[in-house]
């Protein structure tokens, strides 16, 4: 079943130095699935995803030929109607928690703003879904962290908190962008079994972006692989390793391997073609 | 013009000057941008032209005094601002005065800023107890009101358009100085500033050539947007008879001297406090025009 | 070239005692390359700043070439260290033009010859020499790593500490950095002292590798060890789990 269609998305900056075109043409469809975007920075993978929910400030311009969730037209809603798809049915986690949590309300409160205010819940109820969205986060003292700020929660603390920020709603469709990039390897690990559960045992969507070959191969069911603003190769995630688009042969060739020689590693010889 | 153009907008520039002009040029670009800005800038560059050819622009001379020519009102030919309660004409009187009040603002410039620059930078750069010291020198500065600091230090000096420019600048420095620590204490542990460290820089390479070039932008738009104040306090001192002395233009105490007269001739206080009112809005209109160029937060967004 | 013995660093932030590191021994040869791996907190950049003075010694020694380390560093220990740092947005000054940041160094310890020296620097790291008046802001984060490198090279230092230097950069330009630095190493016998969380990097550049944890220095191993993963703590065996991919 399709949750999320986009044909032909484009997304144009107009700068004192022009037109920038970050994305150009992006075409994909989103299951109830894991959907991995990689590229490089610059490669237009997070303004795919923001323009998604409609989030590009201006002068950046979205454009497209089909944009359809669940049934909603989001070329065609109105901004009160996206803000109501925000975060209720849509959300999306960005890559650093530092700049996304507000740093003057504790934890509990943001998390239970959008309860109190969108939902009319008592306080007590919604702070008892706060601690059952931090406890779906293994969280393991919920109490603590609520009443904690922002500054006071380490990195993987912050993005857990994020997450279950985003998920106090049960969002059908949920954006990841780096979620995981400023975090260590074994917390890492937790917040990517996080996110697998919700995806299986919710059957949410997730599109998750990231820079990180290796770890969108593991993680995520089909990857779309752009560069300079198009997609350049679309792929089961399990088949990345034998992708056939030299682009990225390039990316995974260039990166060190445990044991592997010491020789130069090979460089990405760009072919101006990929781009077209 | 067209082979300026492109020098400035060379990608790789071949000297330290062009690459500075061709990034001044960039900023004066994203300047123009903004209209209320460059209304500012127009209204700037106007009092220091009327200043420079005050002599040329001027009918009258300021100072000659013509008892027969009292109070003709504004519009008149030969006297298009009216004159005042001696016959002088007020617009000649104007002219000249835009040159005092501009050598205030520029002897305040050179003072002021400079001192809080250098005082903010240091407590912030060393902190511990250089901090604590010359910090609570600053807030003690800070704790009085402008304008009676001034007056006492007027009044301590004698009046007279140095003292008055004294003690403006002593009176203004400390908002500069708290300005240049905030952005010091920012700047202070970057990579940048701990790259150079490492280099072997001392202290006073450290704070000149590296940290106050990150302070100057946010000093420079304060000062622009203090100059308003700066000019409404000299007026204000004028006022009072403690700044500048008769019979020299100075637009405060030329509407000190209409107050007299505010009723039935009412153009003699108005005009200078127009004048008063333009130049202000035009150094705040620059000021704000200054923060979106210049400013590191809003730049390379 | 680098011994450190028994290093502990303690610091005070807010009102809180912070036991960043504690007891660190480790021993580089010259000419060695030397690799610091652990989670943030581990205390693994705090070593490399407290070789170089950004961090205060709170206990133990550190010394280089023989020597212990002065407080403060002094220029002579400028000209025999030198530091790469993570971010190259970060590392260099927003308003000073490339060839005002390679200069620099040079200014400071009297060095004559400015120009053909900064143009050297350029060339060495692969830059074209025409973006010697660039402001950094109009360069890539590749090309901002490549100046920085450069700056640290400029004092033709022996030993270089490179705190991630290729983690915020893309897998394409951390290649390019990368054999960057191996090149470098190769062409001026310098001794690198690396700190990353990537254990791929590591391997590729490293000789031997501590692996640290809250402070404290877990277990030290060689390449063979990894490859074939006979590590001894279950700490350092978790972590090469959780990197695992990294063997693809």
């Amino acid at each position: 079943m399709t949750l999320l269609s986009v044909r032909n998305l484009r997304v144009s900056f107009d700068t004192e130095a022009g037109l920038v075109e970050a994305v150009r043409g992006v075409s994909f469809d989103l299951g109830r699935e894991r959907l991995g975007i990689v590229g490089e920075s610059g490669s237009g993978k997070t303004m795919t995803g923001r323009s998604v929910l409609r989030l590009i400030r201006p002068p950046g311009k979205i454009e497209a030929d089909a944009m359809h969730f669940d049934g909603a037209d989001l070329m065609a809603a109105s901004e009160a109607e996206m803000r109501a798809l925000r975060g209720r049915r849509m959300a999306m986690v960005m890559q650093d928690p530092k700049y996304s949590l507000n740093p003057v309300m504790n934890v509990g409160a943001q998390l239970t703003e959008g309860l109190r205010q969108r939902d009319r819940l008592s306080a007590g109820d919604a702070r008892r879904k706060a601690i059952d969205a931090l406890e779906a986060v293994q969280i393991r003292d919920p109490e603590r962290v609520l009443s904690a700020y922002p500054h006071e929660l380490s990195g993987g603390m912050g993005q857990r908190v994020m997450i279950a920020m985003m998920l106090i709603p049960s969002p059908d469709l949920l954006i990841a962008d780096e979620p995981t990039s400023a975090l260590d390897v074994t917390v890492q690990a937790e917040v990517l079994s996080i996110l697998d559960g919700l995806v299986r045992d919710r059957g949410m969507g997730l599109i998750f972006i990231s820079h990180d070959l290796r770890l969108v191969a593991r993680f995520c069911d089909r990857v779309l692989v752009m560069y300079k603003g198009r997609v350049v190769e679309e792929l089961a995630a399990r088949d990345l390793m034998q992708a056939r688009h030299p682009y990225t042969q390039g990316l995974l060739n260039c990166l060190p391997r445990i044991g592997g020689s010491r020789g130069p590693l090979p460089g990405l010889d760009r072919n101006a073609e990929w781009a077209r | 013009m067209a082979g300026v153009a492109t020098w400035l907008r060379e990608p790789n520039p071949t000297s330290r000057w062009q690459a500075r002009a061709g990034q001044g040029y960039l900023s004066w670009l994203r300047f123009c941008r903004n209209p209320l800005a460059m209304i500012g800038l127009a209204i700037t560059v106007l009092l220091v032209l009327m200043s420079l050819f005050a002599p040329l622009l001027a009918p009258h001379d300021p100072i000659a005094q013509d008892l027969t020519h009292r109070f003709i009102p504004p519009g008149t030919p030969g006297n298009w601002l009216g004159t005042d309660d001696f016959g002088r004409d007020i617009w000649s009187r104007i002219l000249f005065g835009s040159r005092i009040t501009l050598y205030i603002v520029v002897l305040v410039i050179l003072t002021a800023p400079v001192v809080g620059l250098i005082i903010g930078t240091v407590a912030g750069y060393f902190g511990g107890w250089i901090d604590q010291v010359l910090m609570r020198i600053t807030d003690i500065f800070l704790a009085f009101p402008k304008l009676i600091l001034a007056l006492a230090l007027v009044a301590v000096l004698g009046p007279g358009i140095e003292n008055a420019v004294l003690a403006i600048a002593l009176t203004s420095w400390p908002p500069y100085a708290r300005v240049a620590r905030a952005e010091t204490l920012t700047v202070r542990n970057s990579d940048y500033i701990a790259a150079v460290r490492l280099q072997g820089a001392g202290a006073a390479r450290i704070i000149w050539g590296h940290i106050m070039p990150m302070c100057l932008p946010s000093v420079i738009i304060r000062v622009t947007l203090d100059m308003a104040g700066v000019i409404l306090i000299a007026a204000g001192l004028g006022f009072l008879g403690l700044g500048v002395q008769p019979p020299l233009p100075e637009w405060g105490m030329m509407i000190s001297s209409g107050r007299k007269f505010l009723f039935d001739q009412w153009w003699v206080a108005t005009m200078p406090g127009l004048a008063i009112f333009i130049v202000s809005l035009g150094f705040n209109l620059l000021g704000d025009g200054l923060r979106d160029v210049l400013d590191p937060r809003s730049a390379g967004r | 070239m680098i011994e450190i013995d028994n290093l502990s660093v303690i610091f005070h932030a807010n009102h809180r005692l912070v036991r960043a590191v504690e007891g660190v021994s480790l021993s580089i040869a010259a000419r060695e390359s030397f690799g610091l791996v652990g989670e943030s907190g581990s205390g693994k950049s705090t070593i490399l700043r407290a070789v170089c003075g950004l961090a205060p010694i709170t206990g133990g020694q550190i010394r280089i070439a023989g020597e212990p380390v002065l407080t403060p560093r002094g220029r002579a220990f400028s000209r025999r260290v030198q530091m790469v740092f993570q971010d190259p947005y970060a590392s260099l000054h927003p308003r000073h033009t490339i060839d005002r940041v390679l200069s620099e160094p040079l200014a400071i310890h009297g060095i004559g010859d400015t120009d053909r020296k900064v143009m050297r620097a350029l060339e060495d790291v692969g830059l074209p020499t025409s973006f010697r008046f660039r402001y950094p802001h109009q360069l890539s984060g590749g090309q901002r790593q490549r100046v920085a490198i450069a700056r640290a090279l400029m004092l033709e230092p022996a030993v270089l500490l490179l705190d991630e230097p290729t983690s915020a950069l893309d897998a394409s330009v951390q290649a390019e950095t990368l054999n960057l630095l191996s090149r470098l190493r190769e062409e001026r016998g310098l001794t690198f002292l690396m700190v990353s969380h990537d254990l791929a990097v590591i391997d590729h550049m490293c000789d031997r590798i501590l692996v640290m944890q809250h402070g404290r220095a877990v277990e030290e191993l060689d390449r063979a060890d990894l490859v074939n993963v006979t590590m001894k703590t279950d700490y350092a065996r978790s972590l090469f789990n959780a990197s695992a991919d990294r063997m693809l």
